[in-house]
């Protein structure tokens, strides 16, 4: 791996890592995933607290289940939709419901986290089908560090709480040891209330240079950063939303039951001023990718820096 | 040689278990029996011999673990739990009714002396592996107990866990199968091709017994077998009947999930040796 990227992979290692120093309950259970994440310096510190379980996310879930009822911290890091969708049961009945410290961790989210490997290993679907699940925590990190802060925030989290990366080939967002808040959205730049522009993840960057080029054609933009996807951030969205009464969401997501129906929520609910607000939802518009490079991805399927800037003036125009 | 007394207390306790089944189901209006009947025997020797637990600290972290993976046998595990003191007797019969501790499926944070939330059928071995796998880690020495439907094994989880549980070696890890030979579709023979049982536990690294599970001595025995083992799990198969103990509901797969009426809950309670 080069130094080019800034590795979520590697943050929730190295943030794993730093946990397990500091505390005796941390565990790492692989489903044949711990070199995909390069856990082997983990494991090579700590191997009595690696439980390698095969190619059995179902397994790896349950048993996660258990570990965490005797008072342990598991941490169970593989592909996002092999665990919220292939063992989507055992996350709900086992983890969930009974309110179990079981951490997950999904790689490859979205197109740009599965790029070339197509549409069985993008996933697209894992936030949809976890903010339907009560009781989980979801965390968006923007890049490898935030992704390090993510893991170290989530350990004392009380109940389940599930950590969305990538591939390892994602751009630095943000400088080294930025803190990671959960629960709060961030305000990342604020050019103007002529609209607001919500994301997460991996397209955070295509966010920042559209409201740069958006300010050069006199328009203002807010843009906000919504790492933690629930519980969401209500009423600093809504305040958000108040001022700039017209937003774009940006997510490498289905736009079904992401990002951009959590804040069509916040908007149907109208709350501090939301209430009519005009919403324009970027991201997979309810269809599979397919294989391809990470960026020519998110560029052919409506995620470009010109498609943001194209959905802020749309937005504007329908502003109330 | 286990001694007759110890047998004799323990199938009185597999009674009043059977007892109290038949009359939440009666009293409440819902449940499963003839599956909480064929494990009534198995559960006994658990929660009155087998299980080292402590009643007045539910959340000691040394005690033994139990996890009913057939889910929807609870009666019989809640008649056991409330026998060793849990809660008082009187709350077996809010069983299923709104705001209960005692859900229609297994619920641990809400049942004091639950370990595990199932139901869900096939998952129960797993959670057990991961609670015999922290034992390890946490360097404790409780054993962890799981009883499975015969049924529930067409659930691939089961093998995934089975695999799993051999290759860590996970010695403090017993498994009862209740093989009352049926689901609630037929018989297991005719409903999944799940035969033979016992064969397929030892090729995944099990050391594996076969057992008549109402037969007390031999339950015992094969706790203490499995006991003595240090690098295999055990499994545990048990041939049961469905409804054992109440000679109607035997061969009578509708008790799989059915209500007595005031006749029925008559008769069975007379031939638990209850109420006459």
């Amino acid at each position: 791996m080069s130094d080019q990227y800034d590795s979520t992979r590697v943050g929730f290692r190295d943030g794993l890592v730093a946990l397990a120093e500091k505390r005796d309950d941390i565990v790492f259970v692989s489903t044949d995933s711990l070199k995909v994440v390069k856990g082997e310096p983990f494991a090579a510190r700590w191997p009595e607290r690696v439980i390698e379980v095969g190619i059995a996310e179902q397994n790896g879930v349950a048993l996660a289940a258990g570990l965490a009822s005797a008072g342990l911290r598991p941490y169970l890091c593989t592909y996002a939709g092999f665990l919220t969708m292939r063992a989507c049961e055992q996350m709900r009945t086992f983890v969930g419901y009974p309110k179990a410290n079981v951490r997950f961790v999904g790689v490859n989210a979205g197109l740009f986290g599965g790029n070339r490997e197509g549409v069985s290993h993008q996933f697209i679907e894992d936030i949809g089908i976890l903010r339907a699940i009560p009781g989980f925590t979801i965390l968006c990190p923007a890049d490898g560090g935030q992704t390090k802060q993510a893991v170290l925030a989530s350990a004392d989290i009380e109940g389940p709480v599930y950590i969305r990366i990538g591939s390892g080939r994602e751009e630095r967002v943000f400088p080294e040891g930025t803190p990671f808040e959960i629960g709060k959205i961030r305000v990342m730049r604020s050019y103007g209330d002529d609209v607001a522009l919500f994301c997460h993840g991996f397209v955070t960057n295509r966010v920042l240079a559209a409201a740069e080029e958006l300010r050069r054609s006199g328009v203002g933009a807010t843009v906000v950063e919504v790492a933690t996807i629930k519980p969401l951030d209500a009423a600093g969205i809504a305040e958000v939303l108040g001022r700039c009464r017209c937003a774009v969401t940006v997510e490498d997501h289905n736009v079904i039951g992401g990002l951009g129906s959590a804040i069509s929520e916040v908007i149907a609910e109208g709350e501090g001023g939301a209430a009519g607000a005009r919403l324009v939802r970027l991201g997979l518009q309810d269809c599979y990718g397919e294989s391809g490079f990470p960026d020519e991805l998110l560029d052919a399927y409506g995620m470009s820096v010109a498609d943001i800037a194209a959905a802020a003036a749309r937005a504007r125009a329908g502003r109330p | 040689m286990i001694e007759r007394a110890r047998i004799e207390a323990l199938e009185e306790r597999a009674r009043q278990i059977r007892r109290d089944v038949v009359e939440m189901v009666y009293r409440t209006g819902d449940g499963h029996p003839s599956p909480s009947m064929s494990a009534a025997d198995m559960i006994a020797a658990l929660y009155f011999d087998v299980m080292r637990l402590d009643p007045a600290n539910p959340s000691w972290e040394g005690r033994d673990r139990f996890v009913l993976s057939k889910g929807h046998a609870c009666p019989a595990m809640y008649a056991a739990l409330c026998g060793r003191g849990y809660f008082p007797r009187e709350e077996l019969f809010t069983l299923r009714f709104l705001h209960t501790r005692l859900q229609g499926h297994p619920y641990a944070p809400k049942t004091p002396g639950l370990d595990a939330t199932t139901g869900s059928l096939g998952n129960g071995v797993s959670v057990g592996l991961g609670m015999a796998l922290a034992a390890r880690i946490k360097k404790l020495d409780y054993r962890v107990y799981v009883i499975t439907g015969d049924g529930e094994l067409g659930e691939g989880l089961i093998w995934e866990a089975a695999m799993c549980a051999g290759h860590q070696k996970a010695a403090n890890l017993t498994v009862f199968v209740d093989n009352n030979n049926y689901q609630s579709g037929g018989t297991v023979g005719e409903v999944s091709g799940v035969y033979p049982i016992a064969e397929k536990w030892r090729d995944f690294g099990w050391h594996v017994q076969e057992i008549d599970g109402h037969d007390m001595g031999q339950i015992l025995q094969a706790v203490e077998n499995a006991q003595r083992e240090n690098e295999r799990p055990s499994a545990i198969v048990a041939k049961t009947v469905k409804g054992k103990g109440v000679s109607f509901m035997i061969g009578d797969n509708s008790w799989h999930k059915r209500v007595y009426t005031d006749k029925e809950y008559e008769i069975a309670m007379r031939e638990l040796g209850g109420a006459r």
